[in-house]
């Protein structure tokens, strides 16, 4: 993919500078620990490469930064990276964030439910179709911002301006990671 | 008093042409037979539904029995004050309903007296028993008397004047209908004989709600705008415009209406072009001052339609004061309407009036905010694969949620069968990775490696300090390491060079050979006899 060749590039780069990093030396892990590290590193390296300018990334950053065991991950693959405190205060906002997000979801739950008590008492089909709709709609947000890193807190248009930009970087990291995989194992 | 409070209001709308002293009179008299009255449109509904529906001309019927009512009971000060305002409003323009009354009112006593007799018999119950019978369509409430009484202070001017103010309730729109209704066949009878509008009377007294009274102002307007082009004559026009006025409300109120009466305006701009150039229509048009600008701008033959959208679509135009509260009384009906109402725009106009509730800021940035969601909802079908045909959001987020779902497990995937590779590979594993970056950058640039692919390396390495800066700690290790795997390999696979796309092949290629080179366990020694090599070479 020409256009986002570069984009390829960097994330390689990235991502093996993360694997070097990342205590591979030591023979003694698990497959799944290595695949988690591998995962990691590629997920970190990705969203390193957008150098903090969209959420997803900072988010994804923060919140691999903030488990314990990862953390130190995170910072070998970092490395001397700016970027941490920049995650800190995320986190921060995040967390203030998410509380009044509860609050805001619990009151538009019930006022979705009394007007979907109205709607179904008082009206014929069509208004029915229209609320069921967006009741569809509403789903399936609530899941698209489960997916996307930091999207609990993001309002609809910037969700799908980072739902855009994470599907590009989730291409990207799928194709390099395929032609990895299959460079490795077309020589066995 | 609420039926007197009523009759004040029709009495006044009669009054349009300053026989206010007239109307007042009236209304004082109207007051005393007020305490009947209560009880008389109760009773005069279901007596005048049969009449209405048996008379082949209902309403001629029900006009008729206004003059003779007034003609055979001249002692009654209300029917004197009645029979003025026929006398006085047969002849000239009337703008108001109870005028418009009036004056058909007046050319229908030349026409028909046959239900006379019928009508003198309900209406002898009462004298005031004319008003009754329209009063009766109307809803009883509260607000609607309030409405009555505010518009009692009005003194003459056009009917859209006296409706002028927005917080127009739906009972008042309701009014309006049920009055504008009248009009209609009046005005037919006015100009061709009985039309059978019997159809017309029987909605018009069953159903004083939306939708019915939607059908009969299309009838009305329709055959309104008929005969206007026919006489075109000013009277008719301003019954048209009352008509169009009643219709905008209407249209505000109901959207079934709405599609009625667009489409009854499509018909009727045929038939009323020739009303275009009178230019009186838009000027009383005016409901509202927004509305009356649009209907200066746009042209008669707009009028119509535009009478029609206006009240679904006002907020269009951006004055959302006026329309938000008309909104707001006539949403529970519209909200039908607007489901059926196929075109978008109206569905869309109809879902912001259900949140109109709010101000204008908010509708507005609803309504951009839309506008952001649709246009990135659109990148995103060029995005994910397999969007292009659907419409709509739930499904256009189904299929973004799954395409991102599996993008995920991919990862996973993909990172788990990289975990399975063997990890004494894990230096090749890198080299390949270093390899892969220089044969990114190379593929591109120089198609083919030279046998100097350490002279062509450092070139690409000044070339991208960015890239050697991160790279080289990565290939510190390595880079001997490629440069020796490379260089000897390089010819045969010179040929994977020149698809410098398919960075893939080429890598597997090359990988091919360096992997068989140095698998094994004889990497590192042979890593250093490279490196020597290399330098010897050098």
């Amino acid at each position: 993919m020409c256009p986002h060749t570069s984009l390829k590039q960097q994330f390689l780069k990235k991502w093996i500078m993360g694997l070097q990093r990342c205590s591979f030396s030591k023979k003694n892990m698990s497959i799944l620990e290595r695949k988690k590290t591998i995962k990691l590193s590629a997920d970190i390296a990705m969203a390193s490469a957008r150098n903090g300018t969209t959420r997803w990334s900072r988010a994804l950053i923060s919140n691999a930064s903030k488990d314990g065991s990862d953390n130190r991950l995170v910072q070998q693959i970092l490395g001397p990276d700016s970027n941490t405190p920049a995650v800190a205060t995320t986190t921060n906002k995040a967390r203030t964030r998410r509380a009044s997000v509860c609050k805001k979801i619990v009151k538009r739950s019930h006022q979705i439910r009394r007007r979907r008590r109205k709607c179904v008492a008082a009206a014929p089909v069509k208004a029915v179709t229209s609320s069921i709709s967006k009741h569809l709609v509403r789903k399936r947000t609530q899941v698209l911002k489960t997916l996307i890193p930091g999207g609990e807190f993001m309002d609809e248009i910037c969700l799908i301006e980072e739902t855009l930009d994470y599907i590009t970087s989730l291409r990207v990291q799928v194709d390099v990671m395929r032609s990895v995989a299959s460079a490795c194992f077309s020589q066995s | 008093m609420d039926v007197g409070e009523k009759d004040k209001y029709e009495l006044e709308k009669r009054n349009d042409n300053g026989i206010n002293y007239q109307g007042s009179g009236m209304s004082s008299a109207w007051q005393f037979g007020g305490g009947s009255l209560t009880s008389t449109p109760v009773s005069l509904v279901p007596s005048d539904n049969p009449l209405v529906i048996g008379s082949a001309s209902g309403s001629a019927s029900i006009v008729d029995s206004f003059c003779p009512n007034l003609w055979e009971h001249p002692a009654n000060s209300q029917n004197l004050g009645f029979c003025d305002i026929n006398v006085q409003n047969g002849v000239s323009s009337s703008n108001a309903i109870g005028i418009a009354k009036g004056s058909p009112a007046s050319m229908r006593s030349s026409i028909d007296r046959p239900f006379d007799m019928g009508w003198n018999a309900t209406s002898s119950m009462l004298p005031a028993g004319i008003l009754p019978q329209n009063l009766s369509q109307l809803p009883a409430d509260s607000a609607f008397i309030e409405r009555a009484a505010k518009f009692s202070s009005y003194n003459g001017g056009s009917f859209s004047d006296m409706v002028n103010p927005f917080g127009i309730p739906e009972s008042m729109a309701v009014y309006n209908r049920g009055v504008s209704l009248m009009q209609g066949p009046q005005d037919v009878f006015a100009i061709s004989g009985m039309k059978s509008v019997s159809g017309v009377e029987y909605h018009k007294t069953k159903l004083i709600a939306t939708e019915a009274s939607g059908d009969a102002c299309l009838q009305a307007e329709n055959r309104a705008t008929q005969e206007s082009s026919l006489k075109n004559d000013r009277r008719s026009e301003s019954l048209v415009r009352s008509n169009e006025e009643a219709n905008q409300r209407n249209g505000g109120s109901c959207n079934e209406s709405n599609e009625a009466e667009s489409s009854g305006g499509v018909g009727g701009q045929d038939e009323s072009s020739a009303m275009d150039g009178t230019g009186g229509e838009p000027s009383a048009k005016g409901v509202s001052s927004k509305k009356r600008k649009r209907s200066i701008q746009g042209a008669g033959s707009q009028s119509p339609v535009e009478a029609a959208e206006d009240g679904a679509e006002n907020q269009q135009n951006g004055d959302r004061n006026q329309s938000t509260t008309m909104n707001k009384t006539t949403t529970k009906h519209g909200k039908q309407g607007s489901q059926a109402s196929d075109p978008p725009k109206e569905e869309y106009i109809h879902v912001r009036a259900r949140r109109g509730q709010a101000t204008n800021s908010h509708s507005l940035a609803e309504r951009v905010r839309r506008e952001k969601i649709s246009e990135r909802m659109k990148f995103l079908q060029d995005l994910v694969p397999g969007c292009s045909k659907v419409t709509g959001k739930a499904v256009m987020l189904d299929e973004i949620i799954n395409y991102v779902q599996s993008l995920q497990r991919q990862v996973e995937f993909l990172s788990m069968k990289l975990a399975t590779v063997n990890p004494r590979l894990d230096c090749n594993i890198e080299g390949l990775l270093a390899k892969d970056i220089i044969q990114s950058r190379a593929g591109p640039s120089t198609l083919g490696f030279s046998p100097d692919l350490s002279v062509g390396y450092s070139p690409l390495h000044l070339s991208q300090p960015g890239l050697v800066h991160g790279g080289l700690p990565v290939m510190g290790n390595n880079a001997d390491f490629m440069r020796r795997t490379l260089g000897p390999h390089l010819t045969p696979v010179t040929g994977g060079f020149k698809e410098p796309n398919q960075l893939s092949n080429a890598w597997e290629d090359e990988l091919h050979n360096v992997v068989q080179m140095n698998y094994g366990t004889a990497a590192p020694s042979d890593s250093q006899e490279a490196l020597n090599h290399q330098a010897i070479r050098k």
